[in-house]
């Protein structure tokens, strides 16, 4: 969406007119780059209003960036030296931090009605560590769901070690339950890697963050750790077992649903919230009157889901430090997270997405295609008046809620960039050997001297430095 | 040297508003277009086909000789709006110090040598396929549908290989099961992932690439055929003879200009055929200049990791066209 013509033109003849040109003129134009979505300057007009409500008056430019390859197309617009107020990263944002060129958002927050209380215990230590992005969202952890009437074929008891959890994928493999005749089923399924596997795994066998303390108490990466050979090494023998999907390194994020919804795949890992009730959503409309069921991590050496990385949010919104317009920036920003600005972005559109009738609401059919656009609040600043996410999707966030642990993850400086991403490939491609069984687990101490050699002493010398 | 004489112009074969000169114009040993009159006189007569050109040379100045210019980024610390900061050599050195950085470029220069070794002919090969086919609609046929995957994207191509050559249920591993042979996971496989790009790119390119030798083979005067067939030459010997000799120059032309395109081993097809089990194996230069320069945000090191692909392409491309130049006499100026 390329801003509002009807009003421009409006302002251009009322200048023209010299009619209340010098008040139009000082209206702030705050300019956000972030993601095209349908529906837009329907939003946009609804949040001025709003905010004009409140004493407000705001002219918010919406530019829409289409969602494929999204962060590639902002690098290249912000590089042109085209930097609106507000920026929506997804990725990409250091080097414009390392150049001076986000602002410092924590003054900010400190003064604003609203953006203190509706933070997540996330953004406040992710603020603190990277000032420049805010996203007031819930942690992106990864809960893992399946069907409940599979689940009660298989016993209908959840799965709570690591052994049930194996059992489970036995029976889902083993089992036509799908009913197409055919032994097609695998287990679980993923996308291109094991990470979504991690976040239920990890604390299973130990790894309870990115740095670890080895015998010797020094810090060493989770990656070459002893509880990350043991956790590939259980990897390994589901893959032997065709309780993992032979094929995941060549799924995609379209394929791993697809599988999911058409029964080639038992259980899958969605994000924590909208990502799950999307799945729901989906299966019910493939398998109507189908139920997903939430699942626990596995217990093991530990139990919970992957420690948050809580260095800096992963995307998020930022303020362009020369920015003339700043505070209306801010102000957009905290009447977004404020009650009236949160009913606005999450609740749709009244009669469309909603239904009111006095003090109660009934949500429609038409709320699955709703999704909102900036922020979703701590819920103890503020909840909608109905429940917006089934059962399933609310428990996501509850568990994601309940194992919430920071990492110990931090930033890279950008001279160590070579060594973090011949580091990342080289693990990326050695987990494949090891769970598909190219490599024996005999072979883990080569690996270990690879991952050291191919960047890791590096990044290891600097991570001692940080957190000694 | 002499000045072209001041009535040719104005003579009966000069153009007149927006008609092409003659050939006795042009050929006119006086007009000498080196002095400024001349090259005046010649762009007047020419102007229509300048004008032809001129988006052309636009594109070139924009997009290939502009970005040259700029490559000094490589030098310099990068800054969004102030002044860049000259560094040297810092980007060349941080790049050659990176453990992934050899690697890539391995990975470069073979994808690109089994591409030449192996890509490279098979247009020349499907030509003189398709030329003798006698039947006019067959071939005609044929060649429609060997030049559809051309207009296929590597995202659509990608898709169908992953899918054919799925160890599960692909079409490839199930005509192996018919002659009793396991499945094997050609994308997952360390050892068979090269041959898959070296093929999809065969599979993708034969057809369309094969257009340029066709044409050349059309030129071909027919009583060379004529006298071959009178001496008593078959099939395989008018190919050898005649045909091949006379598509010479087009093989050596496009084969320099590939060799200069050496170390574009194709990022759009790395790309999407690329995962996780073999990115070590077809990880090239400009996956790794994506990865470092767009996506962590590192536009210096990318640009010295750019600059000096091009740099190696320039010399492969003089290279080539030398050592052409003294084998055949041809080259590509």
């Amino acid at each position: 969406m390329l801003g509002k013509k009807p009003k421009t033109a409006a302002a251009a003849l009322a200048l023209l007119a010299g009619l209340g040109g010098t008040a139009l003129a000082e209206v702030p134009v705050v300019t956000i780059y972030g993601h095209e979505n349908p529906g837009d300057a329907e939003l946009m007009e609804r949040i001025e209003a709003g905010m004009a409500a409140q004493g407000m008056e705001i002219d918010i430019e919406l530019v829409g960036l289409s969602s494929s390859g999204y962060a590639d197309a902002l690098s290249l617009r912000l590089l042109s030296g085209e930097i609106p107020d507000i920026i929506y990263f997804q990725g990409g944002d250091t080097e414009f931090a390392n150049q001076g060129i986000l602002e410092d958002l924590r003054p900010w927050i400190a003064e604003a009605t609203h953006l203190q209380g509706a933070l997540w215990p996330h953004n406040v230590e992710r603020l603190e560590n990277y000032p420049y992005l805010l996203y007031v969202f819930p942690a992106r952890t990864k809960s893992a769901v399946m069907r409940q009437d599979w689940l009660d074929e298989a016993g209908g008891q959840a799965p709570q070690t690591v052994d049930d959890w194996t059992e489970l994928l036995r029976t889902l493999s083993s089992s036509d339950l799908d009913g197409n005749g055919e032994n097609d089923t695998f287990g679980v399924t993923l996308p291109g890697n094991t990470s979504e596997m991690d976040s239920l795994f990890n604390r299973a066998f130990g790894i309870s963050a990115t740095w670890m303390q080895n015998a010797e108490g020094e810090w060493i990466h989770s990656r070459v750790s002893d509880q990350e050979r043991d956790k590939l090494a259980y990897y390994q023998s589901l893959y032997a077992e065709g309780l993992l999907d032979p094929e995941f390194v060549t799924t995609n994020w379209e394929l791993k649903e697809d599988k999911f919804y058409t029964g080639r795949a038992g259980i899958v890992m969605g994000t924590a919230g909208l990502v799950v009730d999307i799945y729901r959503s989906k299966m019910q409309q493939v398998n109507p009157g189908t139920e997903l069921v939430m699942l626990d991590p596995p217990a093991g050496v530990d139990q919970g889901l992957i420690a948050v990385d809580v260095a800096k949010e992963s995307r998020g919104f930022a303020i362009h430090a020369r920015s003339d317009a700043k505070e209306a920036a801010v102000a957009v920003l905290d009447f977004l997270v404020s009650p009236e600005g949160q009913f606005i972005d999450r609740m749709g559109v009244e009669g469309e997405h909603y239904i009111r009738d006095g003090d109660s609401f009934q949500i429609t059919e038409a709320m699955g295609t709703w999704y909102p656009r900036f922020f979703v609040a701590n819920p103890d600043y503020w909840s909608p008046p109905v429940d917006l996410l089934s059962p399933v999707a609310q428990g996501s966030l509850a568990q994601g809620a309940q194992y919430f642990t920071p990492d110990n993850a931090f930033v890279w400086p950008s001279d160590l960039a070579t060594d973090v991403d011949a580091a990342e490939q080289y693990y990326r491609t050695s987990v494949f050997r090891f769970v598909s069984g190219e490599w024996s687990m005999d072979q883990w101490d080569d690996y270990v001297q690879g991952w050291y050699d191919a960047g890791g002493e590096r990044m290891t010398e600097h991570a001692r430095t940080v957190l000694q | 040297m002499t000045m072209p004489p001041e009535t040719a112009p104005a003579g009966p074969d000069a153009p007149r508003d927006g008609n092409l000169p003659s050939a006795a114009l042009i050929l006119d040993e006086d007009w000498d277009a080196s002095q400024p009159a001349g090259r005046w006189l010649r762009l007047r007569a020419w102007w229509p086909y300048y004008l032809m050109m001129a988006p052309g040379i636009l594109y070139f100045v924009l997009f290939h000789y502009f970005p040259i210019y700029q490559a000094r980024l490589a030098f310099q610390d990068f800054r969004i709006f102030d002044d860049n900061i000259w560094v040297g050599l810092k980007h060349f050195t941080t790049l050659f110090d990176s453990p992934a950085f050899f690697q890539v470029l391995g990975n470069t220069l073979i994808i690109s040598a089994m591409k030449i070794v192996f890509v490279f002919p098979v247009p020349i090969l499907v030509a003189l396929l398709i030329n003798e086919i006698r039947t006019t609609n067959l071939r005609r046929f044929i060649q429609s549908a060997i030049y559809l995957p051309h207009f296929l994207s590597w995202v659509v191509i990608a898709g169908i290989f992953i899918a054919a050559l799925s160890p599960s249920d692909g079409v490839i591993n199930e005509m192996r099961g018919w002659i009793g042979l396991n499945p094997v996971g050609f994308m997952t496989d360390s050892g068979s992932i090269r041959w898959v790009v070296v093929f999809s790119e065969i599979w993708r390119s034969a057809g369309w690439d094969s257009l340029l030798y066709f044409a050349a083979i059309m030129a071909i005067d027919p009583q060379l055929y004529d006298a071959a067939e009178m001496d008593g030459a078959n099939r395989w010997q008018k190919i050898w003879y005649v045909t091949l000799p006379g598509i010479a120059p087009t093989i050596a032309t496009l084969f320099i200009l590939n060799v200069g395109m050496f170390m574009n081993a194709g990022f759009d097809q790395i790309f999407n055929l690329a995962n996780d089990a073999i990115r070590d194996q077809i990880d090239i230069i400009d996956t790794y200049v994506y990865r470092i320069g767009l996506q962590s945000g590192q536009f210096s090191l990318a640009t010295a990791a750019g600059l000096f692909k091009g740099v190696i392409g320039m010399i492969l491309l003089l290279a080539a066209h030398t050592i052409s130049k003294r084998l055949t006499g041809k080259g590509v100026w």
